[in-house]
């Protein structure tokens, strides 16, 4: 039948030669997908494409003067103090939000969809995601106030605890600005992660837990060794995203502290626009660019490459 | 083969880029002002208390000429600079743009983004006759106009009159004097000075007041071009030091990084606080009918200068602030003749008084019974500056401004020595030849 209606739509018999030649016949066949094509490349890779050349530049945003320097804004990278302190904090984004949006919303979400009332399974998505639906901007100036060292709510309250003594200048302190931002970016994105992994559970036939329930194993150990196998594609997943979205982090601090106080809470992104938008200097912010594009691809093929690997079927 | 393809590459790209410059455009004061079609104009006006001010005069344009559509973007002091810049980089800088002088207004100068206004604002012309002429002439570069000043700014030390009184302190009248009324305001249960240096510029205008202090004012003008820059006065570790007394004896110290300078003036409004260091333009903003402490409580002084020092006593931070015509712009003569409207000594008059508090910058555009007693006062302080100091993140070079920036939040938050913080523009004023 399907070859019948091959033969009506080509009006060429299955496996004759083709008129026009084996790869012409490809090529044409391309057609469905050029537009597609075009609009991904003209929109996503160009730009990738034109970023790296743009970086090999140092331009001028208000006379458009443009100068081939080959390299240089790479060796500037190399040797830039705030882009070493940019990737650590990047990095440490990246792992405390792993810690806590892939591995606490895991479990949240695997004691939320353990509750026997769907009332308040639904109850608790619903708080849990409540932060997510905040825009940043709010988020921001919501946490301002609570880290606020004056009339701040955080130290009031370490205050009244009788841990006054490590009450910090949150937001003004170098060496906690940035895990002042990560704590507020966390509790935003926790409630969102914790969904995914709620719909990720869902799916989980439920033989499999009334198997394991009849063989006498408990809830830690169905969630070991059931919920988190399952879920693995999820997990695999949500560190992409994570990772990915740790490095390329720009509202929450823009928002908080702008990259300060004196840089130490810059993260790639913020010195990417600190670099084009305030200093001028277009090339390197490219330069600054590319590096992000490399290091969230990399982070990207190697975890599909290891979820891949490491893929279950139910 | 490959090398020639990606050097054929690069060449179109740096062809491209470079037809992106724009070209020298004169005004011409007798081109016909044809009443149709939209004009863009980004302001400095988006904080809740200013925004009406721009957006009444373009109603009141639009209802004069049906025909045109004045489209606003209204932005704050903190996100015009890099809206400003994002709008530049993409070719898309809208008819009438705000600028400060100095640095941040030559560039649009030097990328001939900005209209030559010589003809129609320069010397001997109707308009600019109407306009203060050192306001005009701060926009002046290598000899031609290129901005229309709407208003003057400059920064005083605002503080609370009841404050002071219960302290038991006089309006001190050098730096030592400022720092003793502060342990005495301490003393009576007041933040001496509020102050919010999370948005880093706040540092920087205290240091800057202190540098034209501390430095004398050619040596100034030499380090503010990178081409000849040197920063080896010791003025300049003198200013920071003494901005280092200043933010231990009268202000919460390095918690200052936390705070923003809204929470920061909101505190002399609350009462809470005895002074803050302040633009004019925010006098209207601190003490009003609606807030605590009320205008007539409300004084103001310079930030008094250290006793022998090698700089310029009698110098005033400040600038004043205006706006420039794009070159892009399809209706300069439009342009023009919205922003005659806007520098008519009526709507200076309403720019000047509450809720605006803004000192015109036309003639008669200032009406000393609608405005605050403070704001008049400070316009004539103003006028009696021997020299008037630029704000330090607008007229050095972005790298420089930057190091200025980081560099003084460091030193607030005592990462950094005073040696260190010069060390750093020194290092980014050589980087920026």
């Amino acid at each position: 039948m399907a070859q019948s209606a091959t033969r009506i739509r080509t009006g060429r018999a299955p496996g004759a030669p083709h008129p026009i030649g084996q790869p012409l016949a490809a090529l044409w066949s391309m057609r469905w997908v050029a537009v597609a094509l075009g609009i991904v490349g003209w929109f996503v890779y160009y730009p990738i494409l034109n970023n790296f050349l743009v970086s090999t530049t140092q331009q001028d945003i208000f006379t458009g003067e443009v100068t081939q320097v080959g390299l240089e804004n790479y060796r500037r990278l190399a040797s830039d103090p705030v882009v070493a302190t940019a990737m650590w904090n990047n990095t440490a984004y990246a792992l405390l939000s792993i810690l806590f949006q892939v591995f606490g919303a895991f479990w949240l979400a695997a004691i939320i969809e353990g509750l026997q009332s769907d009332r308040w399974r639904a109850i608790w998505r619903a708080v849990y995601f409540i932060p997510s639906a905040i825009s940043t901007t709010v988020t921001g100036l919501l946490f301002y106030f609570i880290y606020q060292p004056q009339i701040g709510i955080l130290d009031g309250l370490m205050t009244g605890m009788g841990l006054g003594h490590l009450s910090r200048v949150w937001l003004g302190d170098s060496t906690t600005a940035i895990y002042a931002i990560i704590a507020m970016s966390q509790w935003q994105g926790f409630g969102y992660s914790t969904l995914l992994f709620s719909v990720a559970i869902q799916k989980i036939p439920q033989e499999l837990f009334d198997a394991a329930r009849m063989d006498g194993a408990g809830p830690l150990r169905q969630i070991w060794a059931i919920t988190l196998p399952m879920t693995r594609e999820m997990t695999g997943m949500m560190i992409i995203v994570t990772v990915t979205g740790a490095f390329q982090v720009f509202n929450e601090v823009m928002v908080m502290t702008a990259g300060g106080p004196n840089n130490s809470s810059q993260v790639l992104g913020t010195w990417l626009f600190e670099q084009g938008f305030n200093q001028n200097d277009m090339g390197y912010a490219a330069a600054i660019g590319s590096l992000v594009f490399g290091v969230t691809m990399l982070c990207g093929v190697a975890q599909l490459w290891y979820t891949r690997r490491r893929r279950v079927e139910a | 083969m490959k090398r020639s393809l990606m050097a054929a590459i690069l060449a179109m790209t740096t062809t491209l880029a470079g037809s992106a410059m724009a070209q020298t455009l004169v005004a011409d004061p007798a081109a016909e002002v044809k009443h149709e079609g939209t004009l863009k104009v980004m302001t400095k006006f988006g904080m809740q208390r200013l925004a009406p001010y721009f957006t009444d005069l373009a109603k009141a344009y639009e209802a004069a000429h049906p025909g045109v559509t004045i489209e606003l973007i209204q932005e704050d002091d903190d996100s015009v600079k890099g809206k400003t810049k994002t709008l530049v980089a993409s070719n898309a800088m809208p008819d009438i743009f705000f600028s400060w002088t100095g640095t941040w207004g030559g560039n649009f100068v030097r990328g001939s983004r900005a209209v030559d206004l010589t003809p129609v604002i320069g010397p001997g012309t109707e308009w600019g006759g109407k306009l203060a002429s050192a306001a005009v002439d701060a926009f002046v570069y290598d000899g031609k106009n290129y901005g229309i000043p709407l208003y003057l700014d400059a920064k005083f030390m605002g503080y609370s009159k009841p404050a002071f009184a219960k302290a038991g302190v006089e309006v001190p009248t050098d730096l030592d004097g400022l720092l003793t009324a502060c342990d005495k305001l301490r003393a009576a249960g007041y933040t001496p000075i509020s102050i919010g240096n999370k948005e880093p510029w706040v540092g920087v205008h205290y240091v800057g007041q202190l540098l034209a202090y501390n430095v004398p004012r050619e040596v100034l003008e030499k380090d503010f071009n990178p081409a000849t820059a040197t920063y080896d006065d010791p003025g300049y570790v003198a200013a920071l030091e003494q901005f280092g007394q200043i933010a231990k004896r009268c202000t919460v110290g390095a918690a200052m990084n936390g705070i923003s300078y809204q929470t920061a003036i909101q505190e002399l409004s609350d009462g809470k606080a005895a002074m803050y260091y302040q633009e004019i333009i925010e006098f209207d903003s601190a003490a009003s009918a609606t807030t605590a402490l009320k205008p007539e409580e409300f004084g103001f002084f310079r930030l008094p200068a250290p006793s022998g020092a090698k700089g310029d006593p009698e110098a005033l931070e400040g600038a004043p602030e205006g706006y420039m015509i794009s070159t892009a712009s399809g209706n300069v003569p439009l342009a023009l003749d919205f922003m005659r409207f806007v520098t008519s000594p009526e709507n200076g008059k309403i720019l000047s008084s509450p809720p605006y508090g803004q000192p015109s910058a036309v003639i008669g555009g200032a009406d000393p019974v609608t405005m605050n007693p403070a704001v008049v006062g400070g316009l004539e302080d103003i006028a009696r500056a021997s020299y008037l100091i630029q704000w330090l993140d607008t007229v050095n070079h972005p790298k420089v401004a930057a190091a200025w920036l980081a560099g003084i939040q460091a030193y607030a938050g005592g990462d950094m020595s005073a040696e260190d913080v010069v060390a750093s523009v020194r290092a980014a004023a050589e980087a920026a030849k």
